[in-house]
Formats: C-alpha cells, structure tokens, sequence
C-alpha cells in the first residue's frame, strides 16, 4: 500500500522549513556577489530549481514507498537511492503508535510508528498516511498480532479461547480511565518539569546582573531576595509545565482491547498508541512531592519497544490519577500486592547526612572563596543558614528507600522530590547486580540493581534497592536470580504462559529474528 | 576481596575444566566472533547459501561468524531442543577464577604509558608558561604513575569469574565493587574480540549480551585466546540447555 497522496507536498513544505535558514542565506547572500536584475533572476531560478528538486525527492520517495500486512510480517520496501526493505514479524511487534500534529490534523494526515524491542529508533515510520487508515493499520496489527500468538499457542496444543474477530474493535474496547478535568488541574498543578529549568534560568539571563547587585547588597536584602527569586523560578517553571503538561495530556482516556492497552491524548497534537500487555516488562508508580501531598500518581507500563516520545522509551499509561486507582490499575497489570517496604539500616541514614554535610561545606567554601576574591559582597555563611536542612533531607531521603520481594515481583522505591516505585516481575529480570562505592563499603552497605529488558532503564532509572546491608544485598542478589529461574521453570510447564509472548515458531524462521533488512545499493539513507 | 590466584591463570580451573577445547576449529581468527547461542549445532550453512537477505535463523549455526553486526533474535526453536537436552550443565561449569595474569602487565604497561604522556604534558606546560620549580610537575606525574598503577594491580586481583549451573557471576572494581549475575537464560549472544593489543598478547575479551539495558556491562578481558573460544562454546551450550521461550 502507499502512503497518503497529500503526504508528497507536506513532506517537501517541511523540508522547505527545515532548509529555510538555507533559503534565507541564498536569497541574501548571492546579490553581494552579483548585481541587478541578474541577482534576482539567479536567485529566483535557484530558488525555483531547488523546490522543485525538493517536490521531486518527495515524490520519488512516495512513489518507491510501499507497505503491506502480510500473514506473518508487516513488509515495507523503501528508499530512493537506497533501497531497504523490511519484514517485521507481527510477533515481534511491541508498541504501535499513532501522532497527528495540528498541521496533520488539518490534512487528514498521521504518522504511525512501530516499535519492536531493541534498535534506537522506531522500526516503521510512516510519513504519512490517512487518519483512517493509521487506525485501520493500528487495529489491524493488534490483531495479527494477537492471532500469530494464538497460532502459536494452539501448535503447543493448548486450549484456545475462540477468537471474537467478529466483532468490530471498537466493541471489543472497555474504557478503563478517563481524565476528568478535575485531574487535568491536578496534572497542571503538580507537574513540575525540570527540563523547562534551563529555559527558565535562559529567560533570566538579561536579569542577572540586577540579580547580583541585589544580592550584593546587605545581608538582610539577600536574604529576602533569594527565596523571591527561587520563588520566582519556581512559579514559571511551574506554570510552563503546567501549561505543557495540559496540552500534552488533553483528553487523555486509557482502553483495555483484548490484551492491550490503548491511550489517546493530546490537545493540539493527538497522539495514540498501544501497550502490550503480556510485554509489559516492569511497572511504575510516580509520585512528586506535590502530587504525594494531594494523593495522587502516575503509572508508566514499561515495554522494551524504543517509543520517541518525551517519556524516553516507555509510554505513561496514567498520566495523573487517585493513587487508589494507580494502584488499582497496576495491580490489574502486573498481579501484586504492593507489600510493606523494607527500610535500608538506619546507617544509610547517616551516610546522607554526612554527604550532604560535605555538599553544604563545599558550597560553603565556594561561598567564602567568592567573598575573599571581591565577586560577591554578601556575607559567606549565608549558606550555612541551609545547615538545619541537612539531618531533615537525610530523612525523607532515607523515609523514601524501599525494597521488598512478594511472590511473583521484587518491588523498589525511591527519591523524595519524585518517588518511584518499580514492580517487576521476576520473569522479566535479565541480569542482578550489586555495587558498592569505597563509600558503601565503609558502611557495609551496598546498592542492588536489577535489570530489565527497556530502554527507560538507560537513562539510569532503573530498579534499585539503595544502601542495604551487604550481605542483604548479596542474598537478594541470589534470591532474585533463583526466582527468575523457578519462575521460567514453571512456566515452561504451563504452556498458555509459556507461548504468551514466545518466538516465531521454526516454520517461520526467517522472519524469527526481529525486523530483517534488505539493502541494496549504497548510501545511508533509510527510509524514515 | 578473594584471594587473587597470582600468576597461575589455571589454579581456578574445576576438574572438568579443559575438555570443551578438543573441537577448536579455524574459525577463531576475527577480531570479532559471534555465536549465535540459541542456534542449533544444526544445518551448516556454507556462505553461499546465506544469501544476502536478512535473517541469522536460517541455519547458520556454528559458523555465523561475526561479520554481522546486529545482535541475532533470541530463539529459534525445536531445531535447539535436542542439543538442549544432551547437554549438562554441571559439567560445563567454570569454576571461580582470574584473568589471565598478562592483561595486569597489559594494564600495568598502560598505566606507565599514561601517567608518562600526561606527565611529560605537565613538564612541559609548567616549563612553557609556569615560573615554578619543575618538581611539582615531575611530582604530579610520580603519584599518577603510582595511583594508576596501583588501580591496575588492584583492578587485576578484584576482577573473579565464574560460570556456575544457572548464571555467570562475576566480580570486578576497585573503587565501586560490582557483583554481576547473568543467568544463562537471558544470554542473548557472545561475542569475542581481540583488539591489536590482545592478539599480540594472545589474550581475548569474551562481551556476554543480554536485552538488559546494562548488558554492556558483561565483558570479561584477559583470557586466552583459546579458553576465550572455549568460554564462548560453553556459554553457548549453557545457554541453549538453558533455552526460554519469554522473548523481549
């Protein structure tokens, strides 16, 4: 099949944006080397060749783009000078998204993605199709992919529940969570994004200098200035994260669809896509400081499909509810209790305050440093002013550490500011890891970390138990590694689960390996 | 800290320990070599029947060596169940062992070449533009030559390997001490390389992938180029015994 006809001048009015900085420079620039009328007739003839050859480009690669849903495997031949063609095997298919930007939107177009496990970007990128069949395609490998693992578990000779093929997708879908706009306010207030900091402390730049002198100025005057200014940045922060957070979660409403989860959001820019269920590697629970005080979560479904959204690889399955029903929810994902966490020893504890203690020294001394040099007339123990914060910090730190083991999962917790707890479930761990710095070992203390198959992991969030006892963390270490074990082991013996989420089977053998390439010529380009 | 074995690379080996080397071939040359774990011993195929598309499945067994870079998929299928159950894992166990005691020279030698270059670099700035007596420079260099040094022959005698029944364990560190368990099961595939600096040593790094985002983390340097092959061969063998059907 082919792409949206609408999606040829889209494309090349984007590339027209992208090289607009280009554009500018050539339309200024080449009447400094020629003259006149012979300027403008240069220029405009540049400018005329170029789009041209941009609306061609485009239209080659929509003439040379083509997909198809095959039995087993989604095909896609692509490429103008480079020609690649793809076979993702429905199995293999982790998350199936769908984005429609405003301008999108308008034209009745959409960018679906698909997402298989590994490789650092989406597998399939259709640059653009129709709204209706982004969603025919969505619903669609929804099924195939549900049939191929029915396939599957019926060559295992297991009972198979009857497929409902039947009936239209829209019937099969129960509404599990809709915001109400209640929760979007909450979403707004708690929201606190510290990607938005750096723009904000970009925004005070031209400021700064008035800043210093006002810090500058006496003791008392500081120490009234500072907390407005961090109040300050504090309020746009939250304010532009508010504002982010709102468009960005807009509408939000959460499906359960056979054994997938489908969401929907987004006020300007629409976005859809799909978790898999029996993908789900590890679920997690975050709470900010705020939203901890006005009883509410988030709940993120962490699958090992590479999603580019601003989540960084998992999408949220529940942006902002109840924590009851977060819980709630998470429980009817991964089936667990979430049990009584265990504390790391008090000693942990102490490890905080002494960290912190040399944090607040350093900055101390900076602080005095800059006094002696002339760079700031305030008074250099300003900072030590901090110095009651320190035992208090070390406590929530530490009130905030959790781990526990409950029959099928290991469960961890983490952070103040942002408490995350991560449920995964022991036949999803790859690898168990203890570490401990020279610091730990003073203290016989050491930080377990168990791995899963993701890519949120990267971005070291991963699942931890912080500052056990080393010899706790040595046996954790092996009792997770022997679950995992008797957990495959038992589901080795129960083939519904076995074949849950299992490979091709051999008749399909080719395809078994993930998404398989084709390239033929030479040059990079990829067909996006 | 366990004892290091000292200059005896073999003092770890179990009973069993070198019967997996009799079916060294001549496939153990490139730099880098692939075995595919979850391929079978299977359909040979030779080079002229993987054609140029796609797919590592279609029987490349043993000699899918390592002239494709993308990691293979997890599992193929019955193909495997018959190796799986020939084979036992106890007596392919590794027992709790060291490097082999010519990467410490490796990381010793590397060590000196550091310290001197970024010696030589503090000499010469502080001769250039500094007016100081050149000791404090020379002295900078001393003590990077004895931290780095010393870190080597620590890193050498923290590092411990281990294959056991269900999982390699392994042990490595010196400031941060880190304890690895990667069970057989999540092995994706085992590569070993040798870089320029290995092959004149004759030593190998065996790199264990798994789908975990911290899999980079599973490489063991230093061992001998044979053992290394040997290592893989087993690896793959446990592996396959250890075969699981949850795929990522």
């Amino acid at each position: 099949m082919k792409l949206h006809p609408l999606s040829v001048p889209y494309r090349a009015a984007r590339t027209v944006g992208n090289l607009f900085v280009i554009l500018i420079f050539a339309f200024f620039g080449i009447p400094q080397f020629l003259d006149g009328a012979f300027a403008v007739a240069v220029t405009g003839l540049l400018i005329i060749v170029g789009l041209l050859a941009i609306l061609g480009w485009q239209y080659a690669y929509y003439r040379r783009y083509e997909y198809e849903l095959t039995d087993n495997t989604l095909d896609i031949d692509a490429g103008v000078l480079s020609r690649r063609s793809r076979e993702i095997p429905y199995g293999r298919i982790q998350n199936v998204s769908i984005e429609r930007s405003i301008v999108q939107r308008a034209l009745g177009l959409a960018e679906v993605r698909v997402e298989t496990a590994g490789g650092s970007q989406s597998e399939a990128h259709l640059q653009f199709v129709g709204k209706a069949e982004a969603d025919r395609l969505q619903n669609e490998l929804s099924d195939r992919k549900r049939q191929s693992r029915e396939e599957r578990t019926a060559a295992a000779g297991a009972e198979v529940a009857p497929g409902e093929t039947d009936t239209t997708p829209a019937d099969r879908r129960e509404l599990l969570f809709e915001m109400t706009s209640r929760e979007l306010l909450v979403l707004g207030i708690v929201s606190l994004d510290s990607r938005i900091l750096p723009l904000v402390f970009f925004a005070l730049t031209p400021f700064l200098s008035e800043i210093g002198d006002l810090l500058g100025g006496s003791a008392g005057v500081a120490v009234l200035v500072l907390p407005a200014i961090v109040l300050a940045i504090y309020l746009a922060t939250g304010i532009l994260s508010a504002a982010y957070a709102v468009t960005n979660y807009y509408g939000f409403r959460l499906w359960e669809m056979d054994d997938e989860l489908r969401y929907e959001r987004g006020l300007l820019q629409r976005f859809s896509g799909t978790i898999p269920l029996p993908k789900v590697q590890a679920v997690t629970i975050t709470e900010n400081v705020l939203a901890r005080r006005f009883g509410y979560a988030s709940l993120a479904a962490e699958t090992a499909g590479f999603s580019p959204g601003q989540e960084g690889g998992s999408e949220a399955a529940v942006p902002i509810a109840r924590r009851d029903r977060v819980v709630e929810l998470a429980e009817s994902i991964e089936p667990v209790d979430l049990p009584a966490f265990e504390r790391p020893p008090k000693r942990a504890r102490t490890r905080y305050v002494a960290r912190y203690s040399i944090v607040l020294g350093i900055l101390t001394a900076a602080s005095y440093g800059a006094v002696a040099a002339g760079w700031w007339g305030g008074q250099w123990w300003l900072t030590l002013l901090a110095a009651p914060l320190v035992p208090v910090a070390a406590h929530l730190k530490w009130r905030n550490l959790g781990y526990a083991l409950t029959d099928d999962h290991v469960v961890t917790r983490n952070g103040f500011w942002s408490r995350t707890t991560k449920i995964v479930p022991y036949h999803r761990v790859q690898t168990v890891v203890d570490t401990q710095t020279i610091f730990q070992r003073r203290r016989g203390l050491a930080t377990l970390h168990v791995d899963v198959a993701g890519s949120r992991s990267l971005v070291s969030d991963d699942s931890k138990a912080l500052d056990v006892d080393r010899d706790v963390a040595a046996e954790l270490r092996e009792t997770i590694t022997t679950r995992l074990l008797e957990d495959l082991a038992e589901r080795d013996e129960r083939p519904e689960d076995r074949f849950q989420d299992a490979p091709i089977d051999p008749v399909e053998s080719e395809a078994a390996s993930g998404p398989t390439r084709r390239d033929t010529g030479a040059g990079g380009s990829q067909p996006e | 800290m366990r004892g290091a074995s000292g200059d005896d690379p073999d003092s770890g080996e179990g009973p069993r320990g070198s019967d997996g080397g009799d079916e060294t071939d001549g496939s153990t040359n490139p730099a880098t070599e692939t075995a595919a774990v979850t391929d079978g011993e299977g359909e040979r195929a030779t080079p002229d029947e993987r054609d140029d598309q796609t797919t590592r499945h279609d029987g490349s067994g043993e000699s899918s060596l390592g002239d494709d870079p993308e990691p293979p998929a997890t599992e193929t299928g019955a193909t495997d169940a018959v190796d799986a159950s020939e084979i036992d894992p106890a007596e392919l166990t590794v027992d709790e062992r060291s490097l082999h005691p010519r990467i410490r020279t490796i990381w010793i030698v590397r060590a000196i070449g550091w310290s001197l270059i970024l010696g030589a670099i503090a000499v010469g700035a502080t001769w250039q533009w500094l007016e100081i007596t050149l000791l404090a420079p020379v002295g900078f260099a001393a003590a990077l030559l004895v931290l780095t040094v010393t870190h080597a022959i620590l890193r050498y005698r923290a590092w411990q390997y281990e294959f056991r029944e269900d999982a390699i364990y392994l042990e490595r560190g010196v400031l941060t001490r880190v304890r690895t368990v990667v069970p057989f099961v999540r092995i994706q595939h085992v590569d070993t390389a040798r870089g320029p600096v290995d092959r004149v040593a004759g030593l190998s790094t065996l790199v264990v992938y798994t789908a975990g985002s911290r899999g980079a983390d599973v490489t063991i340097p230093g061992i001998e180029a044979e053992r290394a092959d040997e290592h893989q061969r087993r690896l793959k063998q446990l592996a396959i015994a250890a075969e699981d059907d949850t795929a990522v």
